[in-house]
């Protein structure tokens, strides 16, 4: 049976690509043509793609039937309150620094060194609204 | 508007937005937090501390791009880098890309299987489902689960997972071929009889015939 464009790669790697039509990505392969050719000629292959592709439909409802989970309510209350708590504690504190050197000789050659620092802090305390959306999204 | 104007209306304002836009996952995020961690506390834990970590951040996040994306990679990061750590799981083999390889001496099923395979999956009842799932190792059982669950491009789960896209690609594979062949155990125990059950350990030359 000649199998044109089929017969430039074989069955092992034209199933090693299925991911990647599965995933609609078939132009990622290296030769994504020649996949498509022996697909179409290969009727094995053809089978093994349908088969794959309904079997994954059939995992992916498994999955997302079995896998739906609701969150505890209590988790909903911390997180909110959490929320609210970052969001309205906020605190914004300034700090100033300064540090005033003087250093004076005179003219015996005695030196006179001086510093003073001057500090200035800032805090300021912001309370947001509880602006929040009441009740549950 | 000074500097501290803007910090000010931000901060209000972000906590109001980050309720009404973030809040919506999180049924999912817990979801995805228990099949991460396997089990209900650490899920919990894990939620609150990606909402913190995303509500931290949230001014990085630019409205209108994808925000269920951007948690669900906050989310995995952070179990990545702690509760993974927490569990001490093992990873995956080094070699998970040699493997990819190898991999492709694959072959086609019989016919004999393939009916069976889908009505069990039709008919397995869900804790089988979760505990199939449980059983594959983390990096496989995160691509499935972002891919096949949460319907992510492998492309976002490249993303999300912080890992290349190819990558993304080999552990897909793997990961449900795997989850398939836990799968028709548990089938086979509640007598179905599945093809992927029986070439297990045989993974080539089965039917090498129909190959050619």
């Amino acid at each position: 049976m000649s199998l044109f464009g089929a017969e430039r790669i074989g069955c092992p790697e034209v199933l090693a690509s299925i991911v990647f039509i599965i995933e609609d990505a078939i132009e990622q392969v290296e030769h994504p043509d020649d996949v498509r050719n022996h697909i179409n000629l290969c009727p094995n292959c053809s089978r093994q793609l349908e088969h794959e592709q309904l079997t994954h439909t059939f995992l992916v409802d498994a999955l997302r039937r079995a896998c739906v989970e609701k969150a505890p309510e209590s988790l909903y209350e911390s997180i909110h309150s959490q929320l609210i708590g970052a969001g309205s504690a906020t605190e914004v504190v300034t700090t100033y620094s300064m540090t005033e050197i003087s250093i004076e000789i005179d003219e015996f050659g005695n030196v006179e060194h001086r510093e003073v620092q001057i500090e200035e802090t800032h805090v300021q305390h912001i309370n947001f609204d509880d602006g929040s959306p009441k009740g549950k999204i | 508007m000074t500097s501290k104007d803007l910090v000010l209306e931000s901060a209000s304002d972000r906590t109001i937005r980050f309720e009404r836009d973030a809040l919506v996952f999180m049924d999912q995020l817990y979801a995805a937090a228990l099949r991460y961690t396997r089990n209900p506390e650490d899920a919990r834990d894990l939620v609150q501390d990606t909402y913190m970590k995303a509500f931290t951040s949230f001014h990085q996040f630019e409205e209108g791009t994808n925000l269920r994306a951007w948690l669900y990679r906050v989310l995995t990061t952070t179990f990545i880098n702690s509760y993974r750590k927490k569990q001490r799981q093992p990873l995956i083999a080094n070699n998970e890309l040699e493997d990819w390889q190898i991999d492709q001496a694959q072959s086609h099923t019989s016919d004999l299987g393939k009916s069976a395979e889908v009505e069990a999956l039709e008919n397995l009842p869900d804790s089988d489902i979760k505990n199939a799932l449980q059983e594959l190792p983390e990096e496989f059982r995160m691509a499935v689960y972002l891919a096949d669950v949460e319907g992510f491009s492998y492309k976002e789960i490249a993303e999300i997972v912080g890992i290349p896209a190819g990558t993304v690609m080999s552990r897909l594979h793997r990961g449900r071929k795997l989850l398939r062949e836990k799968l028709a155990d548990y089938a086979r125990e509640l007598g179905y009889s599945t093809d992927a059950a029986d070439s297990k350990g045989t993974k080539s030359g089965t039917d090498a015939k129909e190959d050619e």
